[in-house]
């Protein structure tokens, strides 16, 4: 997706996001921003930045790998917010900025003499993205708050894992940080749509423990309407459909998944086993009768999936549109012919650490303004004398300064 | 779940004589909204793409479900069925704020009529395999040029190139060729469904959307629509942080982690003395040191035990089972009570039980709780993200099937009377 489009034609050029948020949620929302175009000022401290950089597998260059692929396009600016000299040129930046991400405990840019009403002041078309735990308000507001402890109290670690057994990590433990990047930058896009038709910014609350919540399909109203609690299922899950869940193949630890969601699919893969009779109104037609015997369907299945490779379970499937797919590694990923075409995996050359990276594309896919990766994370203050000079038109004696006193 | 053909399931019961649509309320009895004037055509089925659709529609934008005039959207019937025989609760819940408009795109008068909704939209989404439009005599090609302003968001499970665009393909599928089920489970043993199973529905509806705000954005300056190509395995594989990089840079394959994570120790789920369950998330040193300091054990975290990262992460076992050890003697209420005075990031593990009596959740107004006729209340999840000037809203549950059929086609498409009750006798609406 690195097709060449002309910068000013992508739908955020123009735009100036400065990111003053760590890890990966409020970061995330300000990266895909920067995927289409927008200028994305990562503002972080002078000493360690973004806690980010330490988070995951180390380079030879002192940040981790996490840090390299989701903080791309960023230019990184050092401030230091605790001083008020940091806060005077945070403000500054914030006159020329139209989109602030930050991740803060609710209190805190507050106590730097940065409250929303001050920001909105200074720049009254300024959008802020708040990324928290458990949002701006309500009595648990002031907890800290991870993507795990997210999905802990959004309920999807609860339904992850064996029956009554321990429940595991949804796969993830940063599931709810993406979650939450997509559902606030969606805020922010629609914000700045606000704001061209009305000139008015606003800030935008979002909680991790909601996006993961809101994701939930019918557990809430299910709950309210009949008393049910949804439980953990293990590798199936059979509450509306049946096959539905993991199935072992003949080859140790290579497993498929199948999704019969409906009867048409299920003759599909009845078809696929070589015995259609099982899609028969007398046996298993309907998702009603699969449902009351989940338990002999569900053997069927995994009997048929144990006698074959999993190449052969999958061609099978595929030969008669049966849904159905393997549990991929990431070596498998790497392997795969689709993530290939579809070109999913992007080398980038990281100059200062002489490797080559390989991050995920960008995603969405548009057509007319495809986003881009120009360069992944930089280093701590990369940018810090040329935003400074540049866009803040500040000397090499101020500049030297704030660098004296540690400020930048 | 995408994909699938909109069925014509004999047993499907008939909707397609629906009761007429109530008045609607008066358009300024409602704020601004940022996507206020925008109409989105959603043409998919179960959620991969029409979650998008419902967070547009909650901030303002006017949603038509086209559905066929039998079988509606399977969604209708996915989830825990209710008296209402047309909605389970999954579709009075993701259905929400829509409107429903009843066509029958396989038949070529179905087509036209379709196209002079297009004429008349700002937004499509589908999640048909890929090619189903074009038998339809539905490709971008005829889609633009009734309309080159428009925005087509098309999902998939596999995106519309490639060697297996043809696949059908369902978020449960998408988990696990887009490696997030592998990672899900004990290592070594059965791999489990990572929390619910529409995950990936909501993920690639979610770039969906934000493919349509950014699409909305550049249709302003140039006044061409574009589409946007989501695969739903991709929205699933870009929410794994490094496994690309580390596999890429170290061959290094990530495996199942059970209830903890690669990057920190503690970080998982542990149990309490009365059989509960807490998430603990020591990401930092410094969650980590004021761990120590609520089990009352300060000097774990001093550099010559377990203060560095890097340490915790060689002894991952022993500082797990530290950790077991203090929250499996303690009831749940004492473990959060203890470690949230030290600051700890703490959680309880909720069920859907726990949700309903949690404070906060109801303090933020999480549960939306609506009336439906005949049904009485249904509740449901709140809006997200929350807008401090213009919050979105839920106007109403998922509709009943063929809702608003007639009042579009005499308001939008200035139908007669008597041409639509034409095209109801043939099944075309």
């Amino acid at each position: 997706m690195t097709t060449p489009t002309h910068e000013e034609n992508l739908p955020l050029s123009g735009i100036r996001v400065i990111d003053v948020a760590t890890v990966i949620a409020g970061p995330y929302c300000a990266g895909i921003l920067g995927e289409f175009g927008a200028d994305v000022l990562k503002v972080e401290h002078p000493i360690g930045g973004d806690i980010c950089r330490k988070y995951g597998t180390p380079t030879q260059r002192g940040d981790t790998l996490a840090w390299l692929s989701e903080a791309r396009n960023k230019k990184s600016v050092t401030i230091d917010l605790h001083r008020r000299e940091g806060v005077e040129v945070f403000k500054k930046l914030i006159e020329k900025a139209d989109v602030l991400c930050e991740n803060f405990r609710p209190g805190t840019l507050e106590k730097w003499g940065l409250p929303w009403e001050t920001l909105h002041e200074i720049n009254p078309g300024l959008i802020m993205l708040r990324v928290t735990g458990y949002g701006q308000t309500g009595p648990y507001k002031d907890r800290p708050g991870f993507a795990r402890i997210a999905h802990a109290v959004g309920g999807i670690a609860y339904l992850s894992g064996m029956p009554k057994g321990t429940p595991v990590t949804p796969g993830s433990t940063t599931l709810g940080d993406y979650l939450t990047g997509l559902y606030g930058c969606l805020g922010v896009l629609m914000a700045l749509r606000y704001r061209e038709q009305t000139g008015i910014g606003q800030y935008i609350d979002a909680a991790l423990y909601e996006s993961v919540f809101r994701c939930t399909d019918e557990l809430a109203p299910a709950y309210a309407m009949f008393g049910q609690v949804r439980e953990r299922h293990g590798p199936t899950h059979n509450d509306f459909a049946c096959p539905y869940g993991h199935f072992p193949t003949k080859e140790d630890g290579k497993w498929v998944a199948i999704a019969c969601a409906t009867d048409k699919l299920f003759a599909r893969l009845a078809e696929a086993m070589g015995r259609p009779e099982l899609a028969s109104s007398s046996l298993y037609g309907d998702q009603k009768t699969r449902l009351e015997n989940r338990h002999d369907v569900n053997e069927i299945v995994r009997d048929w999936c144990g006698s074959l490779t999993r190449d052969e379970v999958l061609k099978r499937c595929n030969a008669t549109g049966a849904p159905a797919g393997p549990l991929n590694n990431i070596a498998d990923i790497f392997g795969d012919r689709q993530f290939h075409a579809r070109r999913n995996l992007v080398s980038m050359d990281v100059e200062d650490l002489g490797e080559t990276v390989i991050v995920p594309n960008v995603i969405p896919r548009l057509s007319e303004t495809p986003g881009r990766i120009r360069h992944l994370g930089p280093r701590l203050g990369e940018h810090t004398e040329s935003i400074l000079t540049d866009l803040l038109g500040m000397n090499a004696d101020e500049i030297g300064e704030l660098r004296k006193k540690r400020v930048i | 779940m995408s994909d699938e053909n909109i069925e014509a399931n004999d047993g499907a019961p008939d909707f397609s004589d629906p009761p007429q649509t109530p008045p609607r309320s008066a358009p300024d009895a409602e704020p601004k909204l940022p996507m206020q004037g925008i109409r989105v055509l959603d043409l998919g089925t179960f959620l991969a793409g029409p979650h998008a659709a419902s967070v547009l529609g909650e901030f303002g934008a006017e949603l038509l479900k086209i559905e066929h005039p039998i079988a509606g959207d399977p969604m209708r019937r996915f989830g825990t069925p209710t008296k209402r025989h047309d909605a389970t609760l999954a579709w009075l819940s993701e259905a929400r704020n829509r409107k429903s408009v009843t066509i029958d795109l396989r038949q070529q008068e179905g087509v036209q009529l379709f196209l002079r909704l297009i004429e008349k939209s700002d937004v499509l989404i589908e999640n048909f395999r890929p090619g189903t439009m074009e038998e339809w005599g539905l490709g971008w090609p005829r889609l633009r040029e009734a309309n080159p302003r428009l925005i087509y968001l098309q999902v998939s499970g596999y995106g519309q190139t490639g060697p297996y665009r043809r696949r059908s393909g369902f978020a449960h599928i998408a988990h696990a060729y887009g490696g997030l089920s592998y990672l899900a489970g004990f290592p070594g043993e059965t791999p489990v469904v990572p929390g619910t199973v529409p995950l990936g529905d909501y993920f690639s509806s979610l770039y969906g959307a934000i493919g349509i705000m950014m699409a909305l954005r550049h249709r302003e300056k140039i006044g061409r629509g574009q589409v946007i190509d989501i695969a739903i395995y991709e929205s699933v594989f870009r929410q794994l942080d490094e496994i690309a990089a580390s596999y890429g840079l170290f061959g290094k394959v990530r495996e199942r982690e059970g209830s903890g994570s690669f990057v920190a120790v503690p970080h998982g789920h542990f149990r309490t003395q009365d059989d509960k369950w807490v998430a603990i998330a020591c990401t930092t040193d410094k969650m980590f040191e004021r761990l120590a300091e609520a089990m009352e054990r300060p000097e774990l975290a001093s550099s010559a035990l377990y203060g560095q990262q890097r340490k915790r992460l060689a002894a991952r076992g022993e500082v797990n089972q530290i950790v077991i050890d203090w929250v499996g003697a303690l009831p749940r209420a004492e473990v959060l009570e203890r470690c949230l005075n030290c600051e700890v990031p703490v959680g309880k593990l909720n069920s859907i039980a726990d949700i309903f009596e949690d404070e906060h959740f109801q303090a933020r107004g999480n549960l939306v709780r609506l009336e439906e006729p005949g049904l009485g209340e249904v509740v449901i999840p709140g809006v997200v993200p929350t807008l401090s000037a213009t919050p979105g809203r839920i106007t109403n549950l998922g509709p009943a099937l063929g809702n608003a059929t007639y009042e579009i086609m005499r308001e939008l498409l200035d139908l007669s009377a008597e041409e639509i009750k034409h095209l109801r006798q043939r099944k075309i609406i």
